[in-house]
This record gives structure tokens, sequence and C-alpha cells, in this order.
């Protein structure tokens, strides 16, 4: 073996070597919050915290500097810091020194923190690159007078159901906005007026976000619209304007049912699916995917194909053979296929021993069965007992005049 | 005489048994009356992901205003894991009663991890927002690029991460 093949396998073993050590220890910096939003006070001190994560397990030196509109106001105590590998977190703060005056609007800062190569570190987990997170300081200088920032929200539904009109409002004046209303036309994609209504007046004070919320029944064909809203406050309109549908193709996962569950066997997982659509859609069906903690599938499995009725809901099946699973957390991918379309939803499965809990589809469904008879007991009891004491007291009062005659 | 003396006892069995009843009334309002125990008021957080606890009720609502005015409603059993983004939500849930409501906050983090790759040091996105994350090569800015939670960047080996604004 020559000396420059002698030198190449030494490089090629100090590669490994670095690449074992970075592989011990995690390179990470974070910085909580992402955001501090303040609103301008004339000559405001404030003290402004945030977190430093070291989530990486090593010892890190950061250096703190500021930058942006505010970085003239903001002064920075601790310049820069070391954090201990057992320390996941440290906290630091920052002081926000205003002026007495600045332009109306948004002011935006930033505190850096920046990672340095640490002293203290081991050959083989020296920093080869250099980190820097931001966290971000959103200042709001009122307008003067009276003045209002506003958006408007649709959420389609499909027909004869209710579309939602959310317009939330910020008052980003000096002073309240005593009354807040708007005015909404509906038109179609030619133009066509179809429909009008208002929005009920409320009050926003000032540096305060409120919504305006209306619910629209959708008794018009399915087909893209287009609402025109005038947003009336004190002294001011603003104009929004806002396409949605009515009616929507679309298949949605409700819920899944597990039957009997016993890891190692074969479970049966029942998958209610809804059409939202108001035409049949043929040849739908579900493949499930779930993943272990390295995103690798693990399993993969499908139902029956069927057709599903407008605006129903079908019951779809799938088998799990469960055999060589082990409890803890996996995710699942549930993708529901119908002609070129796909619609796929993530969840979480939770598997134990005698239970698999599914999570992320606003149910929590398992072999545990559910207590629905309760509520109606406490119900009927309140009812019966109320109008015993009326009885009661009828009974009561008549007695006594009765009696008193 | 003895008539109005009788009567003068029914008043009082009468009244005995009204109260009686009052006090059973405001025993089972209360035992309705749902049990909202987790996450405790105002509590804060950096993961996003909420373990809800109560009992006696089995509708979630959460939204972002306390006036609810366009709440995220889950049906639920007795508990409920639900992800959120950063941000300040209020939440309460209702059964035959509604409960109280409750605040929370999840606070957003800016999180960067340095990774090797094969063409050199890369970035993922380890917090919980949407980043802009500008990657240095040395003293040169190479890529000014958006993040998703859990994206990986180009390769440099300098790399800025700062909450996406827009």
């Amino acid at each position: 073996m020559g000396l420059l093949e002698v030198m190449i396998m030494s490089r090629r073993f100090l590669i490994l070597l670095v690449g074992l050590f970075m592989i011990g220890s995690v390179l990470a910096l974070g910085i909580s919050p992402a955001r501090t939003t303040i609103d301008f006070e004339s000559n405001l001190k404030k003290n402004v915290g945030f977190d430093i994560l070291n989530s990486g397990g090593s010892d890190i030196k950061v250096v703190f500097s500021a930058q942006g509109d505010l970085a003239e106001y903001i002064s920075l105590p601790v310049k820069e810091s070391i954090i201990l590998g057992n320390e996941k977190s440290k906290s630091f703060s920052y002081e926000l020194n205003l002026p007495p005056r600045l332009e109306p609007g948004l002011h935006t800062g930033e505190v850096f923190a920046m990672q340095l190569p640490s002293a203290g570190s081991s050959a083989g987990s020296q920093i080869l690159a250099t980190l820097a997170v931001v966290t971000q300081v959103h200042l709001y200088v009122p307008y003067p007078g009276k003045y209002a920032n506003a958006k408007m929200y649709i959420y389609g539904a499909n027909v004869g159901e209710i579309v939602k009109f959310v317009i939330p409002v910020i008052s980003a004046g000096e002073f309240d906005l005593s009354s807040v209303r708007a005015s909404v036309d509906i038109y179609t994609k030619a133009g066509e007026k179809i429909d009008s209504f208002n929005i009920e007046s409320i009050s926003v004070l000032s540096g305060e976000r409120k919504e305006l919320v209306y619910n629209w029944k959708s008794d018009f064909p399915i087909g893209d619209y287009v609402a025109k809203a005038s947003l009336v406050y004190d002294e001011g309109t603003i104009n929004l304007e806002e396409s949605f549908s009515i009616g929507v193709e679309e298949l949605e996962l409700q819920e899944i049912n597990v039957g009997d569950f016993n890891l190692g066997q074969i479970a049966k997982l029942e998958m209610l699916v809804e059409n939202k659509w108001s035409e049949t859609i043929g040849g739908v069906y579900i493949e499930t995917n779930i993943f272990d903690s390295n995103g690798n599938v693990v399993s993969n499995f499908e139902s029956a194909v069927k057709d599903i009725a407008a605006l129903s809901k079908e019951s779809f099946v799938s088998y799990w053979d469960t055999a060589g699973v082990r409890e803890g957390d996996y995710d699942a991918e549930v993708s529901i296929s119908y002609g070129d379309k796909e619609s796929k939803k993530s969840l979480k499965f939770e598997v134990s021993e005698n239970e698999l809990v599914v999570v992320g589809l606003g149910y929590v469904i398992s072999a545990e069965g559910r207590e629905d008879g309760t509520d109606t007991i406490i119900i009927v009891l309140v009812i019966v007992i109320v109008l015993m004491i009326l009885i009661n007291l009828l009974w009561f009062l008549l007695l006594r005049k009765k009696l008193s005659k | 005489m003895g008539w109005l003396k009788m009567s003068k006892h029914i008043w009082k069995i009468d009244l005995v048994v009204i109260g009686i009843s009052v006090l059973i009334l405001m025993g089972l309002v209360g035992y309705a009356r749902p049990l909202v125990i987790a996450p405790f008021d105002e509590y804060e957080s950096l993961d996003g992901e909420i373990l809800f606890e109560f009992e006696r009720a089995d509708v979630l609502l959460i939204d972002d205003n306390a006036d609810f005015t366009t709440p995220d409603e889950y049906r639920v059993v007795g508990g409920e894991r639900v992800e959120l983004e950063p941000g300040v939500y209020y939440w309460k849930v209702s059964g035959v009663l509604g409960s109280e409501v409750r605040k929370l906050t999840i606070n957003s983090r800016v999180e960067l991890e340095l990774i090797e790759t094969e063409e050199g040091m890369a970035v993922i996105n380890a917090g919980n927002v949407r980043l802009n994350v500008d990657v240095y090569d040395g003293d040169e800015l190479v890529e000014r690029m958006k993040l998703g939670v859990g994206d990986i960047s180009e390769e440099g080996d300098g790399f800025i991460g700062g909450y996406d604004n827009e």
C-alpha cells in the first residue's frame, strides 16, 4: 500500500469520524416567539422577552444584534451568551425605547440570534455552518382619527346550505369605531345581481379586532359567484370583493370506526365518506398508508370500489393486518380516490394492545363505546322536577286560597 | 279548628317538599354542567398539539375570538387532541349546558436544524411557522427561500431564518 493510498484512507476515516460526531450532536437553533406585536405609545419603554431554544444538546455560543426600522429603538442588555447543552431554552430580553412620535402604520424590527462556533466543542462536533434565527417586533402606530382595516372571507357551501361571510375589522385609528356595518351584494359571474343583505353594526375599540359575520342561505344554482361588500364605519367606507362557489365536488372523510381491535390480528376499519357534491360520484375507493417514525410505509391497504349518491354518506371497509406492528403512534395518510381526483387526509393512529385511536378527524373514535343516554336522562329529570315544583306550588297556592275563604 | 291545624301541617310539609326539590334540581344542574379539566385557563405552549380533556360534554368549540363568531367545532367523547397553528385561541365545551370559556396561546417558534446532505449542509424548518430563509455561501447570498414546516433548504454554509410575513 503506497503512501498516497494511506493518506486517502486516513482522510476518509476522518470524514467518517466527523460524520459520526455530527449524527451524535444535532446542530439546531431556535427562538420564540417568532413575532411580538405592540401598539404604539408615546415614549413607551418596554422589556420584550424571548427564549433561545437549544434542542441540539451541545453547548452553543449566541450573539445578538438588532436590525430594521426599529433597530435604533432596541437595546440589547446581553450581546452574547453561552447556552449549555443541557439547557433546552434560555430566556433573554431586549428593551424597546420608543420616541414621542412615529409615522402611522406598521414599523418592524428584528433581533438576530447568531450561533458562533463554540470553543468548548469537540473536534467532531465543530460547527461547519452558521445558523441565525430572528424574532420580529411589529409596532402598530395608530392613524389619526378613526381608521379601519378589513378583509372578507367567504366559506362556500353546497346548494341550500349556509355560506358564511366573515369580515374581520381592525380599528387601526386613534379613536374607537362606534359603528361598523356592511352591506353585501351577490352577483353571478355574468354580473347579474341575485341577492343582497346587510350585516348588523358592531363597535370596535381602538387597536381591537372584531368580526362581522353573516350566514347566507345559498338557495341558488351550483356555480361561481362574486360578493361585493361596502364596509361603512364612522368616517369612511371600504369596498371589498371576493369570489366564492356554491356546490363543491368534494368527498370528505368524516369518521373512522374501529371494530374490536387486538394488536397482531386483522383490524376492520369502517371509513365514512360524505359526498358533498350534488351528483353521484362513481368509482370511489380509499387507500391508507401507515408510516413509521422515519417516514417509511409500513402498511398499505385499500377498500373496495363504490359509488356514493349525491349529498349522501357511504361506508368503506378496509382491513389492516397488524401482525408485527408494535404499540405506538403512527402517521397515516388516507387517500380518497375518484376519477382522476384524490383527496388526502393526514391522521395519526395511536396503537395500543386493545385499542386503536384515530386522531385528526375532529373525532376520537375507538373500540370503546359512548355513553349517549346520560344527557337524555339528565334533561328528562330536570324537566320532571321543574314540573313537580310548579304543580306543587300551584296546588299550594290554590289550597291556601281555599283555606283563607 | 281541626282542619286549620291540619292545613298548617300540610303547608309545612309542602314547603319541605319544594325545598328538597329545589335542592335536587340545583344538584342536577351542577352535575350537568361540563367539567373542564385541561388545558387550564391562560395555558401557553410551544407545541401546537393540544390535548383537551373534559367530562359531561360532547362538543368542543375553538375560535380565535371570545365571541365564538366562527368556531371550529369538534364532536368528541371526552378528550380530543387538536393540532393548532401558533396564535391565541378561546375554547369551551358544550353538553346539556355550556362550560366556561378558557384561553390558550400557542407561541410561535422559529427553529433551524442543520443537516448534512449529499451536496453539503442544509437546514430543516424545525419550528412551527413558515419561514423566510436566507442561504449563504461564505458572504454571498445564494438563495432566499420560503420554507414550510418540515421543509429542507438549499445547500450552503450560512442560514438565517425568520418568520414569513406573508
